[in-house]
């Protein structure tokens, strides 16, 4: 199982690149896909997903040109778009019925699939009520449920637990990574927390370009020795800002304790263990420097 | 803050946003071919016994400005009637709601803005009817006043008037939808009929122009007929007279501005059924229009009440993938999508027309019940192609495998079961009588119908347009049996069975490429 993007670019008018030379290779696994807002990631996400062709480069599923051969990939596809509706006088059985159809599934089996699913995502209770009485988190839930209908092989979630109460997100979260051993799954988010839970690999990308691809343990290896933890006074918050990148302030009775990104680290700092969110800033900041040179 | 100011750039986002949109465009062609249409006498204006004016500034600018303000009234109507719905959609009503703007402001506002779109096109239209004068040089001398003065004083008061009619049926809880765009053509007929019949002012202005005209006309020709027409391939002028313009005594003007005063009213009956976005207060609306997932700007669910242990996933696999097309599953679900919420009094009415179809002599059934049968589903239809797009669900369908296939043919298949179903009584009707040319002009409207509303709905993304084009159809044609355009094949006389097959063939051929265009793939 293997899917391997090459060089993809996306442009929209004459100039305006959402995507660039984007490359990656897959395997079985969740990839999160972190980045800022308008980063890319959904314009990746709509071009994985076939709903949007790109303007450059080349996306093949097991050998197979997804431009020429849509329909190899969709049928063993799972999406759940960032924006997405329901149809408000169906309910959540007739939804995913009406889904599954479409999809190409037998109905004995795609029933009994609804069942499992609206129970996964805990709607069963719920089942019966249409859908334009649903909470945005239930509709969410809906939405999970869907992507799940034909047992994808490639499951691509954008922004999946936006919305979700916490322990749904949980729940979410231990079934991505349930999931993810035999098939492709592409989390596409800006919650580091999502990303870390679950993924196996991370991306980065930022203005439409990779920034990093690595395990969540190779990006932490790139912030090693570059975290501090730095004790300051209030009123000097604003100048430490200025001067340096700082990923979390947390207010203490001794003053702010910032942590601080940097291979030269103030004086008085104490070094502190990296997490995801320092690894993240860190690449994203290195880039911007990079790119802005 | 200055009121000036926020309406003026509420009126100005309103009217880029929707100056941009394709429909404005369209819109604006089809204002200016009718105008250059009437002009270069591709459509002729006969006054009396067969009449027209010469072709000077005043002629001009009138016949132009008239045949403007009925085509805007109408079209206009719905090209506007989307700046209250766009503010629930988008949310910013939401926001506005949340500052200390009036009701009567806000409607004020919006038909303001709508004013300002449709007179954009009546100032485009204007500069339009200077050139075709010059264009058609049968009289090259200008007078900027006669020629204007139509679309300021006429037209002009006629775009106000349709302006605040839009915001009052956005606010009203009945007419916001499909049934108000329907509604709306038989309000605007009606009320041009009526005037017509009372010679009553109106907001088009065009017994104003016949009144004039008529005066003028017989001072050189006191047996002149009493008529005025707007013909597209009847019988053309064969003699002219020289029309001056009109004389704008301040009666006239008045008369006019009354309009203008009448549009105000309106609009601030409008702001009475107004209510400021309160979710609570729409939502009949929210249910229809308001369901899409907005990651992630979405609301956090809050703790569910049946809350379980994490648990891990427990999936049976598939037992397998439906190894053919399972076509008749994919129809019957897009039927029920497109019944289910369908109240008990619209099942009632369809049984209704179904019941009187089938005991009706023939000929009643087929010219009458037919007629109402294939407009009674009229808001259903109008959801063919455009269901996807209104309810943001292209994503989750078309990312499925073969959906051009499976799901356009099946929503299709959708629509012509529902045509067939209403119109039932008249076909087993024609079938009991055996009259076979009957059955196939009645078979012909079951699959052209839905055909209309899939390829409009693909390529148009809305329900509007047909809602719009079928509701001037049905009245146009079947309503009164008009060889031709009788789509449904109401009489023998007016049906046309292998014209409308064609039709359907090229529709059906169009939705597909227009389906196919929007996926990007095929």
């Amino acid at each position: 199982m293997q899917l391997l993007i090459e060089n993809v670019s996306k442009r929209y008018g004459s100039n305006t690149w959402a995507l660039r030379n984007f490359s990656l290779q897959l395997g079985t696994g969740v990839l999160g896909l972190l980045g800022p807002n308008g980063a890319g990631k959904t314009t990746l996400m709509s071009i994985l997903a076939t709903i949007t062709r790109a303007s450059e480069g080349k996306i093949t599923w097991n050998g197979t040109d997804v431009a020429a051969h849509p329909d190899a990939l969709r049928a063993v596809l799972g999406y759940l778009p960032q924006d997405f509706g329901v149809y408000p006088n169906l309910n959540a059985v007739e939804f995913l019925e009406y889904l599954a159809a479409v999809k190409g599934l037998d109905g004995p089996s795609s029933r009994r699939r609804i069942d499992e699913l609206l129970d996964l995502v805990n709607l069963t209770d719920v089942q019966k009520r249409p859908l334009g009485s649903f909470s945005g988190g239930m509709r969410q839930r809906v939405g999970i449920a869907q992507a799940l209908l034909n047992d994808p092989q490639l499951l691509i979630v954008d922004e999946p637990t936006a919305g979700l109460d916490p322990e749904e997100r949980v729940r979410f979260r231990n079934l991505l990574s349930e999931l993810s051993g035999e098939r492709i799954v592409i989390l596409s988010t800006h919650i580091v927390s999502d990303v870390e839970a679950t993924a196996t690999d991370i991306a980065l990308i930022s203005k439409g370009t990779l920034v990093a691809h690595a395990s969540p343990e190779g990006l932490l290896r790139q912030v090693e020795g570059k975290v501090w933890e730095w004790t300051i006074p209030s009123a000097d918050l604003t100048a430490a800002r200025q001067k340096y990148l700082i990923s979390n302030t947390t207010r203490r009775s001794d003053g702010v304790h910032a942590r601080v990104l940097t291979s030269e680290p103030p004086v008085r700092a104490v070094p502190a263990l990296p997490n995801l969110e320092d690894a993240y800033l860190y690449c994203l900041s290195t880039h911007r420097a990079g790119a802005a040179a | 803050m200055n009121r000036a100011y926020v309406l003026y750039e509420m009126g100005k986002a309103d009217f880029l946003e929707r100056v941009r949109r394709y429909s404005f465009l369209l819109t604006l062609a089809g204002a200016l071919y009718l105008g250059y249409s009437v002009a270069t006498e591709k459509m002729w204006v006969v006054i009396g016994n067969r009449y027209r004016g010469v072709y000077n500034s005043a002629w001009i600018g009138a016949i132009m400005a008239v045949s403007c303000s009925a085509f805007l009234s109408l079209i206009g109507f719905y090209v506007v009637k989307n700046s209250v719905q766009r503010d629930t959609e988008t949310r910013v009503g939401q926001i506005l709601a949340a500052t200390p703007m009036r009701k009567s402001f806000y409607a004020l506002a919006k038909t303001l803005s709508n004013f300002a779109v449709l007179a954009f096109m009546v100032v485009v239209l204007m500069f339009a009817a200077l050139a075709m004068q010059l264009l058609h040089a049968e009289n090259r001398e200008l007078s900027i006043g006669k020629l204007c003065s139509p679309f300021l004083l006429i037209a002009l008061p006629a775009m106000a008037v349709t302006s605040a009619i839009a915001v009052l049926f956005e606010m009203l809880p009945l007419l916001n939808g499909g049934f108000g765009n329907v509604a709306y053509f038989f309000v605007w007929s009606s009320g041009l009929a009526v005037s017509a019949q009372i010679k009553a002012s109106d907001p088009t202005g065009i017994q104003l122009l016949f009144r004039s005209a008529g005066a003028a006309l017989s001072k050189i020709d006191p047996s002149h007929q009493n008529s005025f027409s707007l013909t597209i391939g009847g019988q053309r002028a064969v003699r002219t007279f020289v029309w001056d313009g009109f004389d704008w005594t301040a009666s006239m003007v008045a008369g006019r501005l009354m309009w203008v005063l009448i549009a105000i009213g309106i609009a601030l009956l409008a702001s009475l059924f107004f209510h400021r976005f309160d979710p609570a207060r729409e939502f009949w609306r929210k249910k229809k229009a308001d369901v899409s997932v907005k990651s992630p700007a979405g609301e956090t669910e809050s703790t569910n009440q049946n809350a379980r242990e994490t648990r891990p996933a427990q999936l049976t696999p598939l037992a397998g993938r439906a190894a053919k097309l399972r076509f008749f599953q994919i129809a019957t679900s897009e039927l029920r999508l497109m019944l289910k919420g369908q109240r008990w009094w619209w099942y009632a009415g369809a049984a209704g027309i179904l019941i009187g179809s089938l005991v009706s002599p023939l000929t009643d059934s087929r010219g009458g019940w037919l007629v109402a049968a294939w407009i009674w589903p009229v808001l259903i239809w109008s959801q063919m192609g455009s269901r996807e797009n209104r309810y943001t669900t292209q994503a989750l369908i078309f990312s499925c495998e073969r959906a051009l296939q499976r799901q356009l043919p099946a929503v299709w298949a959708a629509g012509v079961i529902l045509s067939t179903l209403t119109g039932a009584g008249v076909g087993v009707r024609l079938l009991i009588a055996a009259d076979w040319q009957g059955v196939l002009a009645w078979l012909a409207g079951a699959l052209f119908i839905p055909s209309l509303a899939l390829a409009m709905g693909v390529w148009s993304g809305g329900s509007k347009a047909f809602e719009a084009l079928y509701t001037v159809w049905w009245y146009v044609g079947p309503l009164h049996h008009v060889p031709g355009i009788d789509f449904a094949g109401t009489t023998a006389a007016s049906s046309n069975a292998a014209a409308y097959m064609l039709v359907t063939t090229a529709l059906l051929a169009t939705a597909y490429v227009g389906r196919r265009t929007r996926l990007g793939y095929a």
